[in-house]
């Protein structure tokens, strides 16, 4: 009944959206099928350009987050650092932060009066800052995090005795090359495609560098033309594409998906030189993590500014905070039950992860369209859609597939021998899954939580479509202060979001500390 | 002046606190087989593990072929230097190259010219009698195939020494059989100095040239097959 409810769930808050957008692509002005919308859009030379961009954006950021972010997953894997734990969490940082935060410090650190050309005396970023390269830039650094963490989990998953094996008549780098890399390589490789379906999916950051891609249309043809149809359309290739990379990246990785490899049995005996390593981190860190807070907080300025913007703007940060919490804890119990089903699931289980990553790989801009398309009807939908509840609802359609893939992961390292002894010892499904799978999928179902209030404190495609006027979160606010509001204020706004971000981080660190603390 | 090819002289080895060698000494003759005999936990593995390099003794000394190659915590030689052979408990064949591939890269990695390299290959193949699936990947194999695979790569490159570490303890015991006539074959024509190990007497009967009794990481005894 419980999971019969989250898959129900599931397909009306996430996959409806999704099909809507396609059926109504189909659909005539005159109410019949019809591939107008597609010739019409299919006959404009510029579809193709932002075609072209959309790819070259997506393709781009997969490939350098993937340069910055997998070397530095091995370092973290193989090298002797100190502090190592809190060196990965001050690395994640980017990720955590929404992008279209980090495009802002990228505006106010190229500025011809940024940070660069204070500190350097040139200004050779300005020409740059709004551009294609520009955007390829920011969602390097927002996504680079994701590369070093797959690179990371997969060079420790590589077993020392193939290491070993090799360093009896190899040098260490040629191990490394030869032995530990091609090992870890599909791991690595379905990053960089997650990161190619991440890149092609963002809202925010190319529409700040104004940089048009089949996401910023969407949302143009939607919200200043109310071109409905055309709106509809362009979602199809975004989601083509999204659905092919996912596909790959599931045939790549297979269960890997879900189960994590297993650790390596041996201590690796590999080990890089840590001087070099620790610089290689140092500069990251400085690079991607100290420098754009640093732009965000001198455009800040002053103390009383950031106080200031934050008096003016309490509501949009209370209503961000409280719809985050309520839809991290929604959509952590129900990707709980979704996720738990997809890991016991034999059949079909290849189409459930493709779906899933298929809704998560939905940009914002689709399901806000979609969402509106669905619950902008009279009677109690449109109560609905007319309130905060759409939010919710939005931040429900782009969540639960995550927690989902993330608690699945987590019930499969539950055995099923577990809940089998649970059962022979008479307790029915209810009391063997409150009692004996939820508290050992316990560190799963907080990092899910904790995932899914970032991804909602953060979420802008959707919320800046659907949110009702009056109700704007704070990334919808920040997004629309950009054009009317002195620059310190939107700083002051964006500096308050990473704030809030970097604290549920530590504290997340905190908690992941004592746990292997207490296991160990 | 010692005439013994491998020569362990009182190593110690711990891990933490817990003291897994013990004050152990072992002596070789250039082409003899040792067994070690031991039971689970015995300290078997370290014992090859510090030989190969791969654990530096943290007492003792190790000697191959009249060289130091560790000394009291410090590995001399690495373990490319010393030239051996392993074929672990696991046979770590590199998933993500043939069995030819993975010859290849053991010789490539000493600088073997690429004509003799493939000469060399298929010799080390047909040695261990697994020609026919130079191109095959390891995971495409049964698990006579894979050891014997992981048993050409440890000889492709003509070792001076041979460590085997319990290399058929998933095997059935037919297949085993078989397998431990044709590595004594090998070791034959061949003549490398050679360390195996095993919990099986029947496999330390059939292989070795002396049996060395494992426990607690001591050598409790030490003899000729037939003595014991």
């Amino acid at each position: 009944m419980a999971l019969g409810l989250a898959a129900l769930l599931f397909i009306v808050l996430c996959a409806l959206p999704v099909f809507y957008m396609l059926g109504v692509s189909l659909v005539g002005a005159d109410g019949a099928f019809s591939l107008n919308h597609y010739f019409r859009l299919f006959a404009e030379v510029r579809q193709l350009d932002l075609f072209l961009n959309s790819l070259l954006l997506a393709t781009a950021t997969s490939l350098l987050a993937t340069a910055i972010g997998a070397p530095l997953g091995v370092l973290l894997a193989r090298a002797d650092l100190p502090a190592k734990r809190a060196l990965r969490i001050l690395l994640i940082i980017p990720l955590a932060v929404p992008p279209y935060v980090m495009g802002l410090a990228w505006i106010y650190m190229g500025s011809d009066s940024g940070i660069i050309a204070q500190a350097t005396g040139r200004d050779f970023l300005s020409p740059l800052t709004y551009s294609l390269t520009g955007a390829v830039i920011v969602l390097s650094v927002s996504f680079y995090p994701l590369a070093m963490l797959a690179a990371e989990a997969a060079a420790r998953g590589v077993d020392a005795r193939m290491e070993e094996a090799a360093l009896l008549v190899a040098a260490p780098r040629r191990v490394l090359w030869r032995i530990t890399l091609p090992i870890a390589a599909p791991s690595i490789a379905a990053a960089a495609l997650l990161i190619f379906v991440l890149a092609l999916s963002e809202f925010g950051v190319p529409g700040l560098l104004r940089v048009p891609v089949f996401t910023t249309e969407v949302f143009t043809a939607f919200s200043a033309l109310y071109d409905f149809g055309a709106a509809t359309a362009l979602a199809v290739p975004l989601l083509a594409l999204a659905l092919m990379a996912g596909i790959t990246a599931r045939f790549m990785i297979g269960e890997r998906l879900l189960v994590g490899r297993r650790g390596a049995r041996n201590r690796s005996p590999l080990s890089l030189n840590s001087r070099r390593a620790g610089l290689a981190v140092t500069i990251a860190l400085a690079l991607f993590v100290l420098l754009p807070i640093a732009a965000l907080a001198l455009e800040t300025g002053r103390a009383e500014r950031m106080i200031l913007a934050l008096r003016s703007s309490v509501e949009a940060i209370t209503n961000s905070l409280t719809l985050a919490f309520v839809g991290a804890t929604m959509a952590a119990l129900i990707g709980l039950l979704l996720g738990y089903a997809r890991a016991r699931m034999h059949r079909f289980a290849g189409t459930v992860d493709l779906a899933m990553i298929v809704a998560f790989a939905a940009p914002g801009t689709v399901i806000g369209v979609g969402l509106i398309g669905l619950w902008n009807r009279p009677g109690l939908m449109e109560e609905i859609y007319r309130s905060r509840l759409i939010i919710l609802i939005a931040y429900l359609a782009r969540l639960i597939p995550v927690a989902a893939l993330i608690l699945a992961a987590g019930a499969r390292q539950v055995p099923a021998s577990f809940e089998e002894a649970g059962e022979v010892a008479g307790a029915k499904w209810t009391r063997v899954f409150a009692r004996i799978t939820v508290p050992q999928m316990r560190a799963g179902i907080i990092a899910a939580w904790v995932v899914s209030f970032i991804l909602a404190f953060g979420e802008l495609g959707a919320t800046v479509l659907v949110a009702p006027p009056g109700q704007a979160t704070l990334p919808a606010h920040i997004y629309t202060l950009i054009a009317n509001a002195p620059s310190g204020e939107v700083a002051a706004l964006a500096l308050t979001q990473s704030a809030v971000v970097m604290t549920l981080l530590a504290l997340f660190a905190v908690f992941v500390f004592r746990e292997k603390r207490l296991h160990s | 002046m010692n005439d013994s090819f491998l020569r362990l002289v009182n190593i110690v080895k711990r891990f933490g606190r817990r003291e897994v060698v013990r004050n152990l000494s072992l002596e070789a003759a250039e082409g003899e087989v040792v067994a070690l005999l031991g039971p689970s936990g015995c300290g078997k593995t370290t014992v090859l593990r510090v030989i190969a390099g791969l654990e530096a003794p943290d007492e003792g000394e190790v000697w191959i072929a009249g060289r130091k190659v560790a000394s009291d915590g410090i590995n001399i030689e690495g373990p490319r230097a010393r030239h051996v052979g392993f074929v672990f408990q696991d046979l770590a064949l590199w998933p993500h190259m043939t069995v030819a591939g993975n010859l290849d890269f053991a010789l490539a990695s000493v600088s073997v010219a690429r004509r003799e390299r493939a000469a060399r290959i298929t010799e080390a193949l047909r040695m261990a009698r697994i020609e026919s699936f130079a191109s095959s990947y390891p995971d495409q194999l049964s698990g006579g195939e894979q050891q014997r695979a992981a048993l050409a790569r440890a000889i492709v490159s003509r070792p001076g020494l041979l460590l085997l570490d319990e290399p058929m303890s998933s095997l059935d015991t037919e297949l085993k059989g078989e397998l431990i006539g044709e590595i004594a074959a090998l070791q034959r024509s061949l003549q490398v100095t050679t360390v195996y190990i095993t919990h099986d007497r029947a496999e330390a009967a059939a292989l070795a040239h002396r049996v060395a009794i494992l426990r607690e990481g001591r050598i409790e005894r030490i003899d000729e097959i037939a003595s014991l």
